[in-house]
């Protein structure tokens, strides 16, 4: 009987099959800690340094000194409490009106054929497929002859229009992957087109419209090339405030990490409450 | 209630025709079941008459309306979808609500038709529930809730019971029989399972290839194929087919093949002497292959091998090799000792003859 099951392990004909099982989930371990220091160091590097004093950040690992002086010393710059608001407005603005366009249009890619779906679609493929770079010194022209350069429209319309290009394609698969027959059904009972797809099909892509407020919220607060140069001093967001800690005179490696750690918060909290949502929204 | 009439309908995908010059009239009250193999052009006839889908050619008439252009929710239809279809976001109670809501009848009026349609179908208990909290088959049951709350000209059924498993279709199958009694409706029903157009059906309507072939009373399909293609699929098992060759011996016709010669019926000689060719295809319902007793052979005995059996309990299916094809005999007594390889003596009902011309299918009466 044992030597049976030994054989049909060997059977099937496993990469690791000549280890030994206890030499096999060393291995095993020893991937599992690689991945996680991969990932998890640089948060943990990040946060003791957030703690240390500013003659201490390069000797993290030694010394037992420790501070919340950082978190103060950042909140008491006006720049820095500014550009917290401004991220949050601008990342909540930016999703509120993007997902009423991304909903429709993903709505319609998956839905309908003919050439207006078929223009659309090759109009947002097109934005997706140039370089993210070089978009950037044409908008910063557009703003600039606009007079909109600075000010929360010269940020907003462009994080709107990524939204809509990037996440479209989320919300179609979304609707994708739910049986049109529920909206024919409605239509049977009495329902317009639109009237299907407001009464039946929105409220059953609640969550993954929730995935998606999300998703595009934390793409526009984590966002950097846009907002270095399409802003200046009166809309300066977080991602471009922190790294004003670079100076001419040395880095401030401790309040940077600091407020690198607050701007970290929003992932943090979503990760911890709303991680059903973004799984279900991530699995479409 | 009213008559559905389709008046040379057409549907084309690009230059793909999915559906051929169809045409039926169904009177008021009736049940029709169109059946067909998948891509038959079944589903998008009454998905033409629901108005999901556009039509190409032909008038759709519901009553005395033409409905071609009508919204579906013109059309004073109700329809049950393959995967039932049902408001996931919706309490069962709002699901049958819906379609009255939609026409903004009374909430009074709503909760008794509601409760109507809830005892029709014995899902009172569940009118709180989601939808993911119901079986396949509370669901099925909801779906036609739906519909009947509207009380609507016509039902639409699109292979309403095909997700559900086989022991559930069939006990659905006669509670929609049952139904059939209380709600007197002019229905049309979608499905590839036979047996579903063979016992719910008033008329069958069997279709290929965007064509119908054949429309009629079941008993009558199955009885009197009008080509061998309608013959093939109405049945199971399926009719035998075997390449014969009309001639005459000693002054009585004969469908000869290899090493078998089978006398034609006196009644059916006249017909299949007409007929322009000598090439046919003889089709024979497996009912219809008798086993051994060489009194009752009457000029249709043949020698056959056992090839394989399948033992059903009520009955056996045997299969034999004759003339170069595996034929199935069915209805033989289950205690019958049969082996692999076995030699038999075997004969048909004469009444159960079937010919087809072998080129066109047609079967020649």
């Amino acid at each position: 009987m044992m030597a049976q099951a030994t054989t049909t392990v060997r059977g099937q004909a496993l990469a690791t099959a000549w280890l030994a099982p206890a030499a096999r989930a060393a291995l095993m371990l020893l991937a599992v800690v690689a991945i996680l220091l991969l990932f998890l160091a640089p948060v943990v590097i990040l946060v003791i340094t957030s703690l240390r004093p500013g003659w201490a950040v390069y000797y993290i690992y030694r010394g037992t000194a420790f501070t919340l002086q950082n978190y103060l010393d950042v909140f008491a710059k006006p720049a820095v409490v500014r550009a917290f608001i401004n991220s949050f407005v601008l990342a909540t603005l930016a999703t509120i009106i993007s997902l009423g366009i991304t909903v429709t249009s993903g709505y319609m890619l998956s839905r309908f054929s003919g050439p207006i779906p078929r223009a659309w679609f090759g109009t947002i493929y097109l934005f997706r497929t140039v370089p993210y770079i070089s978009w950037v010194l044409p908008l910063y022209l557009v703003d600039y002859y606009f007079g909109i350069y600075d000010t929360y429209a010269g940020i907003l319309l462009p994080h709107i229009a990524v939204h809509i290009c990037f996440f479209s394609w989320i919300m179609k698969g979304f609707f994708d992957s739910i049986d049109p027959s529920m909206e024919h059904a409605a239509m049977i009972d009495g329902c317009t087109r639109w009237g299907a797809f407001v009464r039946v099909a929105l409220p059953s892509a609640i969550p993954a419209i929730a995935a998606l407020a999300i998703l595009s919220w934390l793409y526009t607060w984590n966002e950097f090339l846009f907002a270095l140069i399409l802003t200046g001093h009166d809309t300066a967001l977080i991602t471009v405030t922190m790294a004003q800690f670079v100076t001419e005179l040395g880095t401030q490696w401790n309040l940077m990490s600091a407020m690198a750690v607050l701007a970290m918060g929003p992932a943090v909290l979503v990760t911890v409450f709303a991680q059903k949502y973004i799984i279900q929204g991530l699995r479409i | 209630m009213a008559r559905v009439g389709l008046e040379k309908i057409n549907k084309l995908y690009g230059a793909v025709p999915a559906v051929i010059d169809v045409d039926l009239l169904i009177e008021d009250n009736e049940f029709v079941v169109l059946v067909g193999p998948s891509g038959c052009g079944k589903s998008t006839t009454l998905r033409m008459v629901a108005g999901l889908e556009e039509v190409s050619a032909g008038i759709i008439r519901i009553g005395d309306r033409m409905v071609n252009h009508l919204a579906p929710k013109d059309r004073d239809i109700a329809m049950v979808f393959q995967n039932y279809a049902l408001y996931l976001h919706m309490t069962v109670y709002d699901n049958l609500a819906f379609g009255l809501r939609n026409r903004r009848v009374a909430e009074a009026t709503i909760r008794r038709e509601v409760m109507r349609a809830a005892e029709i179908l014995d899902i009172g208990g569940l009118l709180d529930r989601k939808p993911r909290q119901l079986s396949g088959g509370q669901q099925q049951r909801v779906a036609l809730g739906r519909c009947i709350v509207r009380h609507p000209q016509v039902f639409l059924f699109d292979e309403p019971l095909s997700n559900l498993d086989a022991k559930l279709r069939a006990q659905m199958r006669i509670e929609l029989k049952r139904l059939r009694e209380r709600v007197t409706t002019t229905s049309i029903y979608v499905t590839h399972d036979q047996v579903e157009a063979m016992t719910l059906g008033d008329r069958v309507v069997v279709m290929r290839d965007g064509r119908i072939q054949q429309v009629g009373s079941p008993l009558e399909i199955y009885s009197r194929p009008r080509n061998r293609f309608v013959a093939g699929f109405i049945g199971a098992p399926a009719m035998n087919f075997l390449d014969v060759t009309l001639a005459r011996i000693d002054g009585q016709l004969m469908a000869t093949a290899e090493d078998l010669a089978i006398r034609v019926p006196n009644e059916q000689t006249a017909t299949l002497e007409r007929h322009r060719t000598e090439a046919m295809t003889l089709g024979v319902r497996p009912e219809h292959m008798v086993l051994g007793d060489p009194r009752a052979e009457n000029g249709t005995g043949f020698d056959a091998t056992v090839v394989v059996t399948e033992q059903l309990g009520a009955e056996l299916l045997v299969g034999v090799r004759v003339a170069g094809a595996i034929v199935v005999a069915s209805r033989v007594d289950p205690w019958t000792k049969l082996q692999a390889n076995q030699r038999l003596r075997m004969s048909l009902d004469p009444r159960g003859l079937h010919f087809f011309d072998r080129e066109s299918g047609a079967a020649i009466r």
